[in-house]
Parts: structure tokens; C-alpha cells; sequence
């Protein structure tokens, strides 16, 4: 066993180090993306969480930017597949090719076979192209012509697409949707940060100038930390409570799957990893809900006549859904005061 | 059948029904056989008339139509044929009068009298046309609950006290039977009903609405029976009962009925005394040698109608009656002391005893003593059995003493109340006549009370009618023949209208028959006389009626018998006992105008009044502080929860234990349990102080959020503010992390916080928060919500399994 697999990531890193690693690549990307912090280590997050990215916004904003710089940022194999509408599916995965010396089929691996896949411009190209994607990104494998691929690790699809009423765009399938953990949106920068990067990138590109940070070990050993993040069992009730609400919301067509519960409460690790905690909160839950639920959603006909995103259902859930916990139990009452497994979470249920 | 048609037959059946109560007025039955035939016939003819789709006039018409026709035929006047001419109409005029007259004459239970059953027919019959149309043609159902009610009123207006109770359970029985046909064929108008799963439904079940109906029904029945409870009240029909007892011609029809229940003074009196047989009420044994009057009602307010009683009003016996020694020197009063055993034949709520009374043991709770009436009395119980013994005071008094008695002001309340009286030219022009020339209150008693002397032309007879109104008392006075009823009222009237005042008192004489000390007094020494109110020595009775016409009289020195020569009545004592006589006068003449000491009424109200007062006071004192004791209930309650809760978040510095090596895991020792729970103390307080001064809580905020909120909405600065961080900190580690905070001053940063709150906060806010804190009011709030919450759960689930073994259901099912 030469290459670690993904389930064996290696162990995990100190907080002190962890900590180190994480400002590190944070502050690396920074240099490129000024003043969006939070989406940076959104990004950031979601790599930890083992999960896909997927960032929305109209052209300009440097969402291909980000991507590139995240990857740039760690030293892995990085391949970028320019989406357009004639890229076919086995471009994305690879193919088999006749070798004539060997007088075989021999396998040319496509774009995925890397650790960090940038895919511009994703809602360019086909549903049938778009639909290659989905066994690479939910098993981390490749089946080309009956033989099964396994992908490296860490491995991580970033996608740029524009909205969907934007033209010559096919919107992702739900699948598709479903399998991003996270949709962040840019945003337009701040006039300061935009001021920054007039006399930033006007002189040079600052994306050529960056250099990695970490490397796909190290990536390994933080995810691995991220993985030994406590979640309680109030933390778990509570994720699963909001994605329940999604489900049983009226305005929602289709509601969150249990994969977004699983992607929600990994983000939720990394999340409150970055911020130097080993335990999650539901706060990380609450910050996490809109990028990690909103995109998967379907409104129903009702809720889109009246312009309501699911961004803003998911928002209002969060906003209204109680905490997991008895705030009028006495601290006295003897109802909950069981066994032993019940102490650390006196106020569950 | 349809149901118009079905539903006049139920009227008529629960008119029958409703009919039970007549059954305690007559003797017989024959007013029942009469009034089946004349319901049943009613009911025929509606029938007979709906069948034929008459039109509703139609069918009332057609309905009295029979209701003339039967009654022509059951009392014919003898010049007709069923068809009633106007002799027919003549005669039944008669019968009505007749009627009039035999519900003065005859006592319950009544005889089978042509004019009362006619009556009683006819009023059946109406009743049941009424009804009739009312459920049928009106469908109001409920409303021909009125002239049921009608019928029931009959034996309430006879029988006084008690109404035999089956009687109106069998009329409430048919009313109830009257709505439940009528609502059944309501909801059989709307056709088959079904479930939602397409269950045929009984028409007997109820509808879901019917749980809304029942709690209603419940109390509606609850209030009925507890408001009057509440209201105390004797029977206070007495006044409409005097034209109704006459005493007429008793003939022994009125058996017992007079000691049926309490007794209703007047017509009780004259009940008693036209009985035919003798009953012993009253065993009393006294060491007293002469003793006046037992004493046990008061008719006291004069109208048009007559003397009527009043609901007595005191306070409870157990807590003791005026004596009026107390307000004099003493000397002229003797106290004696009686044994009184009451038979079961005297059944009344008022207890027999001698005026002055000072004290009564043996009585059980809910006997009662109105100091202005001087009675004693119980709304609840009863003198039947009763054995008593009770504590007097008699005083002796001579003219000469009475004579001191000065006239009381005109506006003195006791004036005000026992003098007024409705005008009759005979009573006043008596009076102006009878006291021409007495300048004393005493003398002109007198000479009124000497007016009714045999001299006079007064003679003793039972046989009487009941002198009471105006025309009444001019009647007896032409006459001069009566009894002891209308001497007593003749004489307080006449004594009213020469200013004086005076009422009539209701009692037993001695009795006649006399083993010892022990008298027999039986139900022909009931008695009547009057009492005058003298200043100075209260309420003095005079007896009128003649003594030779009641059996066992007394007579005093200050108001001797007018058959004894007039010579003997200034002279010293004849028959009181020599040393009360002779101190009496000296000890009257002392103070003879001290207003009203000697009264043993006022005197005793006043003496009441004032340790009433001061009861009362301690009681109100009492009740102000349970109230203000109750209203710190919270603030205490807060007050000892926050006490625990700082008990159990005492910082204490513990080793922190470094988590085992390895995969990391929760920590739980005793003392990262001990932190939690320290934490969750904390913060709880925390919650709940916020609560007091008014921060709304978010059960969607985490404790990093509601700590956060908490500071900029209160404008919590320097300590506050990261005492709250700290606490939010604290609950939040343990809830979720692995280790909890530990060795955080909590109890600091909840005394901080809980400063800076109060701090930012208005003064109202703070008043709140230390004296009815929110928080504790909250929790009891919701904690009885839930409660009742489960209640409700709780009984609907044993409904639920109550309804798995109903009859209908159980029924329904083998049906299918």
C-alpha cells in the first residue's frame, strides 16, 4: 500500500498545527480574492468536509478566481476542465483508446483523475456531459467500459457556474446538485477590497505569483482532524431537525436529502475546526444551513411566483426552528437525569 | 308516522308527565283519570287535525274545541247536550268561584271538589294545547318547559317549606323526554348520517358537538344549585300565604299538614290552633316560677297585605349573644336557666326560646341569632329532635318604671322601621280617641291594650278570618270576635299608628299541662302578641287576647289582665317574684332617660357590632396579609430558586483531568458532570433573570447568540458584558463540546449580569423582576397548561376506552 487510500487518511494534527496549516492556505488564497473571507473559508471548509464546491454568480465576480487560487494553494494535481456545450462525457472521465503496439484497449484517463478538478463554467456544457460527473464526485471512482477507477485523494470538484437565467446555460439536474456539498455565492467586493485589487492586478496576475501552501498529505491530516470533531448528540438532533423542516416545509418541493444531512454536519466540522474548536455548535449549523441546504431545494410553483428563494426558506427555517433543548426544564427536574450516557446532553430532546 | 304527528303525542304524554305534581294536592286520583281523558283527547284531535294537513290555526282551534267539549261533558251544568250553551258558560263561572273559595276553606290534601278539579282541568288542558303548539307548530320545545313549570308551581305556592321532590323529577323527566324527541327528529330531517369513512351513524349517538353541550349543561346545573346556596333566605312567601291559610273552617282536612315543615308564622299559628288532635311540640323545664312567653318568630314589616316577617340576619350563635345586664347596672335582671327537648313534630328553622335569651348550648352549626328580631334561627337545620338548653334573663318591670320611657326621636331608625303602617280611617280615629289626654308612651299602651277587654265587647274565637290588611283590622274592630292573631296585629297596629313601635311577636304560651318545673306545651298553645318598644327598656310585650280564650296566658304587672278589677294594676307585683319587684323601680328610676341602655337589642347590636368590628378588622387584617403573603409567593419561589442554583455554580478549582490519550471522546467524570451541571444552573438563571427584566428569549438562538443578543439589547458594558460572554460560553461547552468549561466564576457573572440588567432597565421593570418575577409566573402558567393539557388527553383517552364498550356501539356492530 503505497498510496494512502481515502479511508486511510492519516492521523490527526495537533490544533496548534491544524490551525497553522488552515491560516496558512486562508491567507494564501486571500492574497487573490480580497475581502471575502468568509466565502474563502467556506471554500476551505468544504474541502476539509471531503465535499465538492460549487460557486454561483454572474460573470466577473472571480469565482474562477477562487477556484483557481484554492487550488493553487495546495500542491496536488490540479486539472481544470473548461465546460462548453460540445464537451463530451468522456472527456470528463477518460477513455479507452486502441494502443496499437500492444495491440489493446488502453485507458487514457480524463480530466477527474486529480485532486482538485476546476470545472468552469459547468451549466455550459450538456446535461449528458454534466451527468459524468456523477459517479466521480459521490464514490470517488471512475467506470469506464465495465473497469472501475479509483480517483486520489483528497479529491475535490470546484465547479463556477452562472445563474441559470443566464443565457446558453442548462441547469444542473438535482443529482447533480445534490452531490455539491455547498453553493457559495462570490458577491460583489466591497469598494475598498475592489480598490485593493485595481492596484493589485492591474501591475501582474497575483494568481501566478502564488505558490502552495500545503500538500495533499497535509490536506489528508487535516481532514482527518476534521473527522475527529465532536458533534453531540443535541448538535446531530438539531441538524437533522433542520432538514426535516425542509422537507416538511410548504413552500418546498423537494426537500434536503439525508446526504445533505451527512455534508451538513461535516461542513459543520470543519467549520468549527477552522474556528479552533473540536466541538461543533449548532451556531456552525445555523451559518452553514443556507450554502449547504438552499441549493438543493425545490421550490414549489407558489413559492417561485412569489420570488421566494429557497435561500430565504432556508434562512426563515433556520430563524424559526427551535434548539434541540428544554429551555423551561428546571435544572431540578428529575426527568432527565437517567444514565450515565445522558449526562453530557442533560437537555436533549 | 311523521314526525309532527309523533311529536304532538310526546307533547301530550310528557303534559301527563308534567302533571305529577298535582298529585300531592288531591286526595284522590280522579283528577288524573280526568285529565288523561281530556290530554288524550287533545292529543287525538292535534293528531286527527295534522293527519287531514289542516293549518295550524286550524289545528289549535280544533284543539280548545275539545278541550269545551270535555269540559262541558265532565262538569255539565245540566241544561245541555255536549254542546255548551251559555248556561254551560254560567256554570262553569261558578265553579271557578267555587274554586276561589275552596282553596281559602280546604287545607292540602284536598277533597275531590268540583270547582278545584274543574280548575285543574282546565288548567291541564291548556297546558297541554300550549305545549302542543309550542313544540310542534313553534318548535321551541324548550319554551313549553314554561307552562310545565306552570303545573309545578301549584304545590310550590301550597306547600310552603316542603315540595315533595318525585313529583317534579317525574315532570322534568317528560320535559327532557319532549327535547330529545324533538332534536331526534331534527337530525332524522337531515337524513342518514355518516362518518367521514362512511360509517352509518345511530341517530342516539352523539354528535361531536355534544361535549360542548354536556360541560355547558354541567354548569349551568352547577351554578343553579350553588348561587342560592350562597344567598341565605327563609321561605319569604308569607305575606302571599295570608290570604291563602284561612282560618276558616279546618275541618280536620288539614291532618299534619301544618307541621309538614318550618312553620309560617300566622298561617301556621292558625293551623295549629284549628287542628283537631294535640300534638306535643315542645318539652321545656325552667327554674323559673313564672315564666313568660317562648318566643321563637317576628312579624315585623306592616303593609297594605298585612304583618310580614323578614329574613332574619345575625351572626352565628357559637359567637355569643348580647346580654343585657351588661349595658345596665344589673339588680333588676334575674337569670334563670332552661331545658328545652323539641318532639318531632315541630319542624321549623326558628328556635323556641325566652326573650333575652343570653345563651344556648347543645345546638349544632348554622344556628344563627338576629340581634333586632331577638330570634334564632337556622337556614339549614331543623328543631325536629332538637335538645337544647339555654341561659335568660327576665326583668320585671312595674308602670311606674314603663311610665319613665321617653318617646324615641322620629328619625331613630327603630322608629323608622316598626311604625310604619298603611292608613285606615277606623284604626286612626280609634287611636286619636283611645289616647286622647296620655301624655307617656306607656299610658297610651296602655290604654290601647286595655281597650280590648270583654268590657269592650272582645270575645275569644277561633273561627275567624285572618285579620290582617286594612279591611281586615276595620272588620275585627266592628266585630270585636277573634283570636290571639288578630288581637296581636289589631294591637301593634293601633299601637304604630299612635307612633309607637311595635310588632308582633310569634311563640308558645305556658302550656297547660305542668309536671314541676316541666311544661307541655303543645300545638294549641301556638300564640301571637304584640311587643312595644319602650326606650330605655327595649321590646315589652303586651298579650291582648283575651286570657280566658288560651290556655296557659301570662300576664305581667305592667300589662294586667283587663277582666281583673283596674285597682289591681298600679299595685305592687302580684304574681312576679318580691325581689325583682322591689328593686325594680329603684333601679329604673335611677336612669330613667338613659337612652337605650337597657335595650337589650340595641344595646346587645351595638355590643355585637363593636367585637364584630374589631373581628372583622382582625379578619380583614388577616386576609390582607394572606394576600400580600400569597403575592410574594413568586418573588420567594424566584428568590429560592436562584439560591440553589448559586449553591450549585460555587466555582471550586479542580485538577482539570488531561482527556486519555487516544481517540478523544466526551469526558465524563464526576467532576466535567459536576461543571455541566453547574452550567445549565447557570444559565438557566441566566434565562430566567432575562425573563424577569423583559429580554424576550428565541428558542432558535444558540447560547453564543442569546449572549451576544443579550448585550447589545440590555447595553450590557465592561464586567456585564463578558460575564455574559462567559456564561454563554459555559452552557455552550456544556451542551457540545467534549469537556466542559470548568472552574468559570459563574455565580460572579450572574451577579454582574443580573446588576447590568438592572441597571439598564426601568424601575418598573426592576419592581417587576424582584416582586412577581415573570419567570416564576411563566413556569406555573405553562406548567398548568400542561397539566391540564393532560388532563384533557387523560380523559379523552379514557373515553375512548369508556365508548369501546358502549351499548350502541356494540349494538351497531352485531347489527352489520
Amino acid at each position: 500500500m503505497t498510496t494512502p487510500t481515502w479511508d486511510e487518511p492519516g492521523g490527526p494534527l495537533p490544533s496548534e498545527d491544524f490551525r497553522a496549516a488552515t491560516t496558512a492556505i486562508m491567507a494564501n488564497i486571500e492574497q487573490v480574492i480580497e475581502g471575502k473571507s468568509a466565502t474563502v473559508r467556506l471554500a476551505l471548509a468544504v474541502l476539509l468536509a471531503e465535499g465538492h464546491l460549487l460557486i454561483e454568480d454572474v460573470p466577473g465576480v472571480g469565482k474562477t478566481k477562487l477556484a483557481k487560487a484554492l487550488a493553487r494553494s495546495i500542491d496536488c494535481s490540479v486539472r481544470r476542465i473548461q465546460f462548453t456545450p460540445d464537451l463530451l462525457p468522456s472527456d470528463v472521465t477518460g477513455v479507452s483508446v486502441y494502443n496499437q503496439e500492444t495491440r489493446d484497449f488502453e485507458f487514457k484517463p480524463g480530466a477527474v483523475f486529480a485532486n482538485l478538478v476546476v470545472g468552469d463554467e459547468i451549466n455550459r456544457a450538456s446535461p449528458k456531459t454534466q451527468s459524468a460527473l456523477l459517479e466521480c464526485m459521490e464514490e470517488r471512482q471512475v467506470t469506464v467500459d465495465g473497469t472501475t477507477y479509483e480517483l486520489q485523494s483528497p479529491f475535490m470538484v470546484i465547479a463556477t457556474q452562472n445563474p441559470i437565467e443566464m443565457e446558453g446555460t442548462y441547469p444542473l439536474p438535482e443529482a447533480q446538485r445534490d452531490r455539491f456539498t455547498a453553493r457559495i455565492a462570490m458577491g460583489y467586493p466591497d469598494p475598498r477590497a475592489e480598490l485593493a485589487m485595481l492596484g493589485g492586478h492591474g501591475a501582474h496576475d497575483p494568481l501566478s505569483d502564488l505558490r502552495a501552501v500545503a500538500d495533499a498529505a497535509l490536506v489528508r491530516r487535516l481532514i482527518a482532524t476534521v473527522r475527529d470533531v465532536h458533534a453531540a448528540d443535541a448538535v446531530q438532533q438539531y441538524a437533522i431537525a433542520l432538514v426535516t423542516a425542509t422537507r416538511e416545509a410548504p413552500e418546498i418541493r423537494l426537500g434536503a436529502s439525508p446526504r445533505s444531512t451527512l455534508q451538513l454536519l461535516r461542513t459543520a466540522k470543519a467549520f468549527a475546526c477552522l474556528e479552533g474548536r473540536d466541538y461543533v455548535l449548532p451556531d456552525d449549523l445555523q451559518a452553514l444551513a443556507v450554502p449547504v441546504l438552499a441549493h438543493r431545494l425545490i421550490p414549489t410553483a407558489d413559492a417561485q411566483l412569489n420570488r421566494r428563494t429557497t435561500d430565504a426558506i432556508v434562512a426563515e427555517i433556520v430563524h424559526r426552528l427551535p434548539l434541540p433543548h428544554d429551555r423551561n426544564r428546571s435544572p431540578y427536574d428529575t426527568r432527565n437525569t437517567g444514565g450515565a450516557q445522558q449526562q453530557y446532553e442533560p437537555r436533549g430532546h | 308516522m311523521t314526525g309532527p304527528r309523533r311529536l304532538g303525542l310526546v307533547a301530550a304524554g310528557a303534559t301527563l308527565l308534567a302533571a305529577a305534581p298535582i298529585s300531592s294536592i288531591f286526595d284522590t286520583w280522579k283528577w288524573l283519570m280526568m285529565c288523561l281523558l281530556v290530554v288524550g283527547f287533545i292529543a287525538g284531535a292535534a293528531f286527527a287535525a295534522r293527519s287531514l294537513r289542516f293549518p295550524t290555526w286550524a289545528q289549535a282551534l280544533s284543539m280548545i274545541v275539545v278541550l269545551l267539549l270535555m269540559l262541558t261533558w265532565m262538569f255539565p251544568s245540566g241544561h245541555e247536550f255536549l254542546v255548551p250553551t251559555p248556561s254551560t258558560f254560567g256554570h262553569f263561572a261558578d265553579l271557578f268561584t267555587q274554586a276561589g273559595q275552596d282553596t281559602r276553606s280546604y287545607a292540602v290534601p284536598v277533597p275531590d271538589r268540583d270547582g278545584l278539579l274543574f280548575v285543574t282541568v282546565l288548567g291541564i288542558g291548556s297546558v297541554a294545547i300550549a305545549v302542543d303548539l309550542l313544540t310542534v307548530v313553534v318548535r321551541r320545545p324548550a319554551l313549553a318547559g314554561l307552562p310545565m313549570l306552570a303545573i309545578y308551581s301549584v304545590p310550590v305556592a301550597v306547600y310552603i317549606d316542603s315540595v315533595p321532590v318525585l313529583p317534579f323529577i317525574i315532570g322534568a323527566a317528560g320535559f327532557l323526554w319532549l327535547l330529545v324527541s324533538d332534536n331526534i327528529d331534527r337530525v332524522r330531517r337531515f337524513g342518514r348520517r355518516f362518518t367521514g369513512d362512511g360509517r352509518d351513524v345511530d341517530v342516539w349517538e352523539p354528535s361531536p358537538l355534544a361535549a360542548a353541550g354536556r360541560r355547558l349543561g354541567v354548569i349551568g346545573v352547577a351554578a343553579a344549585v350553588l348561587l342560592p346556596l350562597a344567598v341565605p333566605t327563609i321561605t319569604g312567601g308569607l305575606l302571599s300565604q295570608l290570604t291563602q291559610s284561612g282560618a276558616g273552617s279546618g275541618n280536620g282536612v288539614g291532618g299534619g299538614g301544618g307541621n309538614g315543615g318550618r312553620i309560617n308564622l300566622f298561617a301556621s299559628l292558625s293551623g295549629n290552633l284549628t287542628q283537631s288532635e294535640t300534638v306535643e311540640l315542645v318539652r321545656l323545664t325552667t327554674n323559673e316560677q313564672t315564666p313568660f312567653y317562648l318566643r321563637f318568630g317576628v312579624a315585623d314589616q306592616l303593609t297594605n297585605v298585612g304583618f310580614g316577617s323578614r329574613s332574619p340576619s345575625g351572626q352565628a350563635v357559637a359567637a355569643g349573644m348580647p346580654d343585657p345586664r351588661t349595658a345596665t347596672a344589673g339588680g333588676n335582671y334575674q337569670e334563670f336557666a332552661a331545658d328545652v327537648k323539641v318532639s318531632n313534630k315541630l319542624n321549623q328553622g326558628m328556635l323556641p326560646v325566652y326573650q333575652n335569651t343570653v345563651a344556648v348550648e347543645g345546638l349544632q352549626r348554622g344556628w344563627f341569632y338576629d340581634s333586632n328580631q331577638q330570634v334564632v334561627y337556622s337556614n339549614r337545620n331543623s328543631t325536629k329532635d332538637l335538645e337544647y338548653k339555654f341561659n335568660y334573663v327576665r326583668a320585671r318591670y312595674q308602670p311606674a318604671d314603663l311610665r319613665q320611657a321617653e318617646p324615641l326621636a322620629p328619625d331613630d331608625p327603630i322608629v323608622r322601621l316598626n311604625t310604619a303602617h298603611p292608613e285606615d280611617p277606623t284604626v286612626s280615629a280609634l287611636v286619636t280617641r283611645l289616647t286622647a289626654g296620655k301624655t307617656t308612651e306607656y299610658d297610651k299602651v296602655r290604654a290601647l291594650y286595655d281597650y280590648f277587654s270583654s268590657k269592650n265587647g272582645f270575645t275569644y274565637s277561633l273561627s275567624t278570618q285572618a285579620a290582617n290588611n286594612s279591611t281586615e283590622i276595620a272588620a275585627f274592630l266592628k266585630n270585636k270576635v277573634g283570636y290571639c292573631q288578630q288581637y296581636a296585629a289589631a294591637l301593634a297596629w293601633m299601637a304604630r299608628q299612635a307612633g309607637i313601635p311595635a310588632r308582633v311577636a310569634f311563640g308558645f304560651t305556658r302550656g297547660d299541662s305542668r309536671e314541676g318545673n316541666t311544661y307541655v306545651i303543645t300545638n294549641k298553645n301556638a300564640h301571637a302578641w304584640t311587643e312595644v318598644y319602650l326606650q330605655g327598656f327595649g321590646w315589652i310585650p303586651f298579650d291582648a287576647t283575651p286570657s280566658a280564650g288560651v290556655r296557659g296566658a301570662a300576664r305581667s304587672d305592667y300589662a294586667p289582665d283587663t277582666e281583673l278589677p283596674a285597682s289591681t294594676a298600679p299595685s305592687t307585683a302580684t304574681t312576679a317574684d318580691p325581689s325583682t319587684a322591689a328593686s325594680g323601680p329603684a333601679g329604673r328610676v335611677e336612669r330613667p332617660d338613659r337612652p337605650d341602655l337597657n335595650d337589650p337589642g340595641l344595646s346587645g347590636s351595638t355590643a355585637t357590632t363593636e367585637s364584630g368590628n374589631l373581628g372583622r378588622t382582625l379578619l380583614i387584617v388577616a386576609l390582607i396579609a394572606l394576600v400580600l403573603a400569597l403575592l410574594l409567593v413568586p418573588a420567594l419561589r424566584r428568590v429560592l430558586l436562584r439560591r440553589h442554583r448559586y449553591a450549585a455554580t460555587v466555582p471550586r478549582v479542580t485538577a482539570l483531568p488531561e482527556s486519555q490519550t487516544g481517540r478523544p471522546d466526551v469526558v465524563v467524570t464526576a467532576e466535567t458532570t459536576k461543571a455541566r451541571e453547574d452550567a445549565h444552573a447557570a444559565w438557566d438563571e441566566l434565562l430566567d433573570t432575562m425573563v424577569d427584566y423583559r429580554v424576550p428569549l428565541d428558542p432558535s438562538e444558540t447560547p453564543r447568540v442569546t449572549a451576544q443578543r443579550l448585550i447589545n439589547d440590555a447595553v450590557l458594558i465592561d464586567e456585564s458584558a463578558t460575564s455574559a460572554t462567559l456564561l454563554g460560553t459555559a452552557e455552550e461547552r456544556a451542551r457540545y463540546a467534549r469537556k466542559p468549561l470548568q472552574g468559570g466564576e459563574l455565580t460572579a457573572a450572574l451577579n454582574h449580569v443580573r446588576r447590568g440588567l438592572a441597571r439598564s432597565a426601568t424601575r418598573r421593570t426592576r419592581l417587576t423582576a424582584a416582586l412577581l418575577p415573570p419567570s416564576v409566573l411563566m413556569r406555573w402558567r405553562l406548567g398548568l397548561a400542561d397539566s391540564s393539557a393532560k388532563l384533557v388527553g387523560a380523559g379523552s383517552r379514557f373515553r375512548d376506552i369508556l365508548s369501546r364498550f358502549s351499548p350502541r356501539r356494540l349494538l351497531a356492530n352485531r347489527g352489520r
